[in-house]
C-alpha cells in the first residue's frame, strides 16, 4: 500500500490526520477539509480501480512464472554443473601448461647455456686459430675466425668476462682484439698492394676477406679503385687510337661516339661481371656505393672524350657562329652544312649512349636496393631512391651531356633553317606535278632534324626541337607561301595587267628583302601556275604537318616504352605536338584565304559579265522568239562553254580537294549572281519556260562537273523558276503552305511576291491579295 | 582533367636557379612543400584548373623551367608558346632580383612580335629576417615593367594561389578585350564543347584581320 501513500502525498493530504481534523472548528475549514477528503477518496478509488483492472494480467503473469519454475530449477542445476566442469578444465590446463612452460623455460636456458659454452669454446678456438692462421698467412681462415668473433653476442662476452674463467677469457679477448686490428691492417694493405699491382687474383682474394672483418666500405672503395684503373687505361688507349689513327671514311665522323660507347659498354661489362661477387660476399644494397666510386672514373674518362670531341670537331666555334648568326639575323660566317650535319648526328648519338648507360645503372641499383630494403622502413628505402637519382642526375657525365645538348639545340635549329632556306631557293616545279619541290624537301628536313633530336633519347631535347620546328613552319615557311600568294592571280583584263605589274614589283621587293634572287616571272602563264602550285603546296603542307604529328606520336611512344621518359614526359610531348595541330590549321586558313582571293580575281570578274549577259536578250517573249531560241540558244550554251574553259584552267593544276573547294565557291557566286540578274528581268509565260529550260541545262552541266550534289545551292533559283512558270497567280497556293511538301521554300513571302511581279502578265493587285 | 574547361592558358615560370620556381609550382598544383628540392632538369610540366568566374574554368598548362645555364636552349624553345609568365626571384638573394630585368628583356625580345603577360614574384617571403630586397624596390621595378608584384612563400603557402589567379585573370581580361586571339587547337573535350587554346597575340594576324574586306 505504499502507492497509496504516494497518492496521498500527491494530493497534499499527508498533513491531514485525525488530530488535525479534530482541531477544526470553523465550518469553512471543515468543508474545505471535507472536500479534500472527498477528492482523496475519489483518487484512491480510481487508483484501486486501475489496480483491479490489472488483476487479470497480474494473475496471468503469476501463472506463467509458476509454470517456468521447474524449468528454472533444471537450468540452475545445469549451470552449476557447467561451472564445475569449467573450473576443472581450467585447473587442468593450468597444471599442464605450467609444466610445459617450465619445460620450455628450462629448455631455453639450456640452449642458452649450450650456446654460451659454444661461444666460449669458439672464442678459445678463434684465438688459437687466428694465431695459427696469421702465422701461416692463411688470411681466409684468420678472417673467418675474426668474423666469428665479431658475430658473437657482446653480452655473452661480457658475462663470460664476469664468470669463473674470467682471466683466461680476458686474455683470449685481448688476443683476438689485437689479431683483429692486425688482420684488418694487413688485409687492407694487401688489397691496396694488389690493386696497385693490378693482380686480379689477389684483388679478388682480399676483396672477399674484407667484409668478414666488417670493412665493407673500404673493400668496395679499393675494389672500385682496381676496376677504375683497368677502365682508365683501356679508355685512354681507345681515345688515343681514335684521334691518332687513320680510321676509315665510314666511321670517321663517329669516332667519338664509338670511343664513348666503348667506355660505357666497358663499364657496363665490368659491372655485370663483378656484381655477383659483390652480392655474394657483401650482400645486397652495396651496388650504389660501388657504382658511385666507378662513376667517378667514368666521369673522368668521359670528360676526356667529350673534351677531345669538342676540340676536334670545333664544336664551340660552330656554336658561336650559330649564336652570332641568330642574333644578327643574317649569316655572316658560313658553316659547311655537311660538317654540321655530321657533328649533330654524332652528338645526339653520344647523348643516347649516355642515357642508355645511366638507365642501366639505375636498373641495377634499384634492383639491388629492392632486395636489400625488402624489410626496412619506408624512409630508408625512400632515401636510397633519392641517392640513386642524385648520383645519376649530378654526375659529370650527365652534366657534360646536358651541356652538349644545350649547344646542340640551337645548332640543329640553325641547320634546319639554313637547309630549309636552301630548299626554298632551289624551289622547282615540273609540268604535271601538283606541288613544287620545296614542300617535300622542307618536310624531309624537318622530319630528319626532329628525328635526330628524338634519337638523343632525351625527351626534353625532342620537345625543344619540336617547338623550334613548329615555329619554323608556322612563321618562316608559312611566310614564304604567304608572300607567293600575295602576288595574286593574274587575270586577262587590263586592270589586272596593271595589277600584274605592281605585283611583279612587290615580288621583286620581297625577293630583295629575303636576300634571295627569285626567278623573274616572265609570262602570265607562269604567274598563274605559280599561284595554283602554291595553293597545292599550302594544302599539302597542312596535311604533312598532321602526318608528321601522328608519326612523331608513335615514334615517341616507342621511345617511352623503352623507358626514355621522366614522369611528365608523355604530357610534355603531347602538349608540344598539340601545337602542330594548331600550325596545321593555320595552313588550312591560308589555303582558304588563297582560294577566296582566287575566286575573287579569276572567277568572279570573268563569270559576272557572262551571267549578266542573260539580260541582253529578252525573256518577255512569244511563240516566235521561243522557237528561235530553241533553234539558236541565246545564252546558256555559251555560258556552259565559257565555264568549261574557265574550269579547265584549274582542273588539271589543282589537287582534287582544292578544285572541289574552288568550284564550290564558284557555284555560290553563280547562284547569287543569277538571282540578282533574274530580279532585273521581266518574263512572259514563255519567257518563264525558257528560263526554266536554261536553268535545268546549267544545273545539269554543273552537276556533271563536281563530285557532290549542287541542287542545294540552286534550290532558290529552281523555286524562282517554278514561280515564273505558273499559269496564273493563284496557282502558287497549290505549292504553298500546307501543300508545300516535299518542297521546302527557300524564298520568303516577300520574295515570292517579288518574283511573281516579274511576270508581265500577272496583275499586281492579284499578287498583293495573295495570302502567303 | 575531367572537369570541363573553356580556355587553356600556357604559363611559364622564369628566373634564376634556386629561387624556388619548382617549389612554388608544387605548392600550387599538389599542395605540398618539401625542404629538399633537386634542381630541375630541362622542363617540367604540370596542369591545374582555375575557376576565375562562376562558370568560367581555365585550364592552366604550367611549364617549370630549369634555371641552370646548360638548359637554356631547351627552356627558350618554350617561350613563344606561352601566353603568361611568372618572373620569380628570391627575396633573400639580391642577385636573383637584379637578374629579373634581364630575364624580362631576353624573353620579351625572343618572342617578338608576340607578347607575354607577366607577373613579378618575390619568393621565400617567410624568411623575413634574411630579406635582401625591399618591397618598395620590387614594386618599383614591377611598375617600370608595367606588371604586378606579389610576395609569396611556398613553405607557408602564402599568396601562392593568389599569384596564379592574378596572372590568369590578367590574361583573361586581355583576351576578352580582343588583345589576344584564341584559336581552335583541340577537340579533346568529350562533351562536345570546343575548348579554345590561347596563343600569344599575333600582331600580323591582327593587322590582317583589319585589312580583310568583305568578300561576298
Amino acid at each position: 500500500m505504499s502507492d497509496l501513500g504516494i497518492v496521498c502525498k500527491h494530493t497534499n493530504v499527508s498533513a491531514l490526520n485525525e488530530e488535525t481534523i479534530e482541531d477544526l472548528t470553523e465550518l469553512e475549514d471543515l468543508e474545505e477539509v471535507y472536500l479534500q477528503l472527498c477528492n482523496e477518496q475519489k483518487q484512491v478509488q480510481a487508483y484501486l480501480q486501475v489496480l483491479g483492472d490489472q488483476q487479470g494480467t497480474i494473475e496471468n503473469k503469476m501463472q506463467l512464472l509458476q509454470r517456468m519454475r521447474p524449468k528454472l530449477q533444471l537450468i540452475e542445476g545445469d549451470a552449476s554443473q557447467l561451472g564445475g566442469m569449467i573450473n576443472f578444465t581450467c585447473s587442468l590446463a593450468e597444471n599442464v601448461s605450467s609444466k610445459v612452460r617450465q619445460l620450455d623455460l628450462t629448455k631455453k636456458r639450456l640452449y642458452q647455456a649450450i650456446q654460451r659454452a659454444d661461444d666460449i669454446l669458439d672464442l678459445k678456438f678463434c684465438t688459437d686459430g687466428v694465431q695459427t692462421a696469421l702465422q701461416s698467412h692463411d688470411y681466409e681462415q684468420a678472417a673467418a675466425h675474426i668474423h666469428r668473433y665479431l658475430s658473437l653476442d657482446q653480452s655473452v662476452i661480457e658475462l663470460s668476462r664476469q664468470g669463473g674463467e674470467s682471466s683466461s677469457v680476458e686474455t683470449s679477448l685481448a688476443l683476438l682484439k689485437e689479431a683483429e686490428v692486425q688482420l684488418k691492417a694487413l688485409v687492407t694493405k694487401r688489397l691496396e698492394e694488389a690493386v696497385a699491382a693490378d693482380d686480379l687474383a689477389q684483388v679478388e682474394r682480399f676483396f672477399k676477406i674484407l667484409p668478414l672483418l666488417g670493412l665493407h666500405d673500404k673493400g668496395l672503395a679499393l675494389f672500385a679503385n682496381y676496376l677504375s684503373n683497368q677502365l682508365a687505361s683501356k679508355a685512354q688507349d681507345n681515345l688515343m687510337l681514335a684521334i691518332t689513327s687513320d680510321i676509315g671514311e665510314r666511321r670517321a665522323p663517329m669516332i667519338f661516339v664509338d670511343t664513348l660507347t666503348l667506355l660505357l659498354e666497358g663499364i657496363a661489362r665490368v659491372i655485370e661481371t663483378h656484381q655477383p661477387i659483390v652480392e655474394t660476399y657483401y650482400g645486397p644494397g652495396r651496388m650504389h656505393r660501388l657504382l658511385s666510386h666507378l662513376q667517378a672514373e667514368c666521369d673522368k674518362q668521359a670528360q676526356s672524350v667529350v673534351d677531345k670531341f669538342i676540340q676536334n670537331r670545333d664544336y664551340q666555334i660552330k656554336f658561336q657562329v650559330v649564336q652570332a648568326s641568330m642574333l644578327k639575323g643574317v649569316s655572316t660566317e658560313k658553316i659547311v652544312l655537311r660538317e654540321l650535319d655530321a657533328v649533330l648526328s654524332e652528338v645526339t648519338l653520344m647523348n643516347s649512349r649516355s642515357e642508355l648507360y645511366l638507365r642501366f645503372l639505375r636498373r641495377r641499383m634499384l634492383a639491388d636496393f629492392e632486395v636489400a630494403d625488402a624489410t626496412t622502413a619506408d624512409s630508408v628505402s625512400q632515401e636510397h631512391l633519392q641517392d640513386v637519382e642524385c648520383l645519376l642526375k649530378e654526375c659529370e657525365l650527365s652534366r657534360r651531356m646536358q651541356e652538349l645538348i644545350g649547344c646542340y639545340i640551337p645548332m640543329e635549329e640553325y641547320y634546319m633553317r639554313e637547309t630549309v632556306n636552301k630548299a626554298v631557293t632551289m624551289d622547282n616545279w615540273e609540268v604535271g606535278q601538283m606541288t613544287s619541290s620545296m614542300v617535300d624537301d622542307v618536310f624531309y628536313i624537318v622530319k630528319k632534324c626532329i628525328g635526330r633530336a628524338l634519337s638523343s633519347n632525351s625527351s626534353d631535347c625532342a620537345c625543344a626541337m619540336i617547338n623550334l620546328a613548329t615555329n619554323l613552319l608556322e612563321n618562316d615557311f608559312r611566310e614564304v607561301l604567304v608572300s607567293r600568294l600575295q602576288v595574286g592571280y593574274p587575270s586577262s583584263t587590263l586592270a589586272d595587267l596593271q595589277r600584274g605589274v605592281s605585283s611583279a614589283v612587290i615580288l621583286m621587293q620581297s625577293s630583295l628583302q629575303h636576300g634571295k634572287i627569285h626567278t623573274h616571272i616572265e609570262s602570265q602563264e607562269q604567274a598563274k601556275n605559280a599561284y595554283l602550285v602554291t595553293l597545292n603546296n599550302v594544302d599539302v603542307c597542312s596535311e604533312n604537318i598532321s602526318t608528321l604529328k601522328k608519326n612523331l606520336e608513335s615514334d615517341y611512344s616507342k621511345l617511352l616504352n623503352q623507358g626514355a621518359g621522366s614522369e611528365h614526359a608523355q604530357a610534355k610531348i603531347d602538349s608540344c605536338l598539340m601545337d602542330m595541330v594548331h600550325t596545321s590549321s593555320k595552313f588550312k586558313d591560308l589555303l582558304q584565304e588563297g582560294l577566296l582571293e582566287l575566286n575573287n580575281s579569276a572567277i568572279k570578274s570573268q563569270v559576272k559579265p557572262w551571267i549578266t549577259n542573260f539580260l541582253s536578250f529578252s525573256h518577255n517573249i512569244e511563240e516566235e522568239e521561243f522557237g528561235e531560241y530553241e533553234a539558236n540558244d541565246p545564252w546558256v550554251q555559251q555560258l556552259i562553254v565559257q565555264l568549261e574553259q574557265l574550269m579547265a584552267e584549274f582542273k588539271d593544276s589543282l589537287s582534287l580537294a582544292i578544285f572541289d573547294a574552288l568550284t564550290s565557291l564558284m557555284m555560290n557566286f553563280i547562284s547569287m549572281e543569277m538571282e540578282k540578274t533574274v530580279f532585273k528581268c521581266t518574263f512572259s509565260r514563255l519567257g518563264g519556260l525558257q528560263f526554266d529550260k536554261e536553268l535545268r541545262s546549267l544545273v545539269a552541266y554543273l552537276s556533271s562537273v563536281t563530285s557532290w550534289t549542287i541542287r542545294d545551292k540552286f534550290s532558290r533559283l529552281t523555286q524562282m523558276a517554278t514561280i515564273l512558270n505558273l499559269e496564273k497567280v493563284l496557282e502558287i497556293l497549290d505549292y504553298w503552305g500546307p501543300n508545300s511538301a516535299p518542297l521546302t521554300w527557300r524564298l520568303t513571302p516577300a520574295e515570292v511576291r517579288q518574283v511573281l511581279s516579274l511576270r508581265v502578265d500577272f496583275r499586281s493587285e492579284d499578287i498583293k491579295r495573295l495570302r502567303l | 582533367m575531367d572537369t570541363l574547361w573553356q580556355y587553356q592558358f600556357r604559363i611559364i615560370l622564369l628566373g634564376d636557379s634556386t629561387v624556388g620556381k619548382s617549389s612554388l609550382l608544387k605548392r600550387f598544383t599538389d599542395g605540398i612543400y618539401s625542404d629538399v628540392a633537386d634542381p630541375t632538369v630541362g622542363v617540367d610540366f604540370y596542369a591545374r584548373a582555375l575557376e576565375i568566374e562562376p562558370g568560367v574554368k581555365i585550364k592552366l598548362q604550367l611549364w617549370d623551367t630549369a634555371g641552370q645555364e646548360r638548359f637554356r636552349s631547351i627552356t627558350t624553345s618554350y617561350y613563344r608558346n606561352s601566353v603568361g609568365g611568372l618572373l620569380v626571384f628570391d627575396l633573400t638573394n639580391r642577385k636573383t632580383f637584379e637578374h629579373v630585368r634581364e630575364w624580362h628583356r631576353e624573353v620579351s625580345e625572343h618572342i617578338l612580335p608576340h607578347h607575354m603577360v607577366y607577373i613579378l614574384i618575390g619568393h621565400k617571403s617567410d624568411l623575413n629576417k634574411d630579406r635582401k630586397v625591399s618591397r618598395d624596390e620590387a614594386e618599383q621595378l614591377a611598375a617600370e615593367m608595367g606588371i604586378r608584384y606579389v610576395e609569396t612563400s611556398a613553405k607557408c603557402n602564402s599568396n601562392v594561389d593568389r599569384a596564379f589567379e592574378l596572372l590568369t585573370r590578367d590574361i583573361y581580361e586581355l583576351m576578352k578585350m580582343g588583345e589576344i586571339s584564341t584559336r581552335d587547337g583541340w577537340d579533346g573535350v568529350k562533351s562536345g564543347l570546343t575548348a579554345k587554346v590561347l596563343y600569344p597575340a599575333d600582331e600580323d594576324d591582327l593587322a590582317q584581320e583589319r585589312e580583310k574586306s568583305c568578300n561576298c
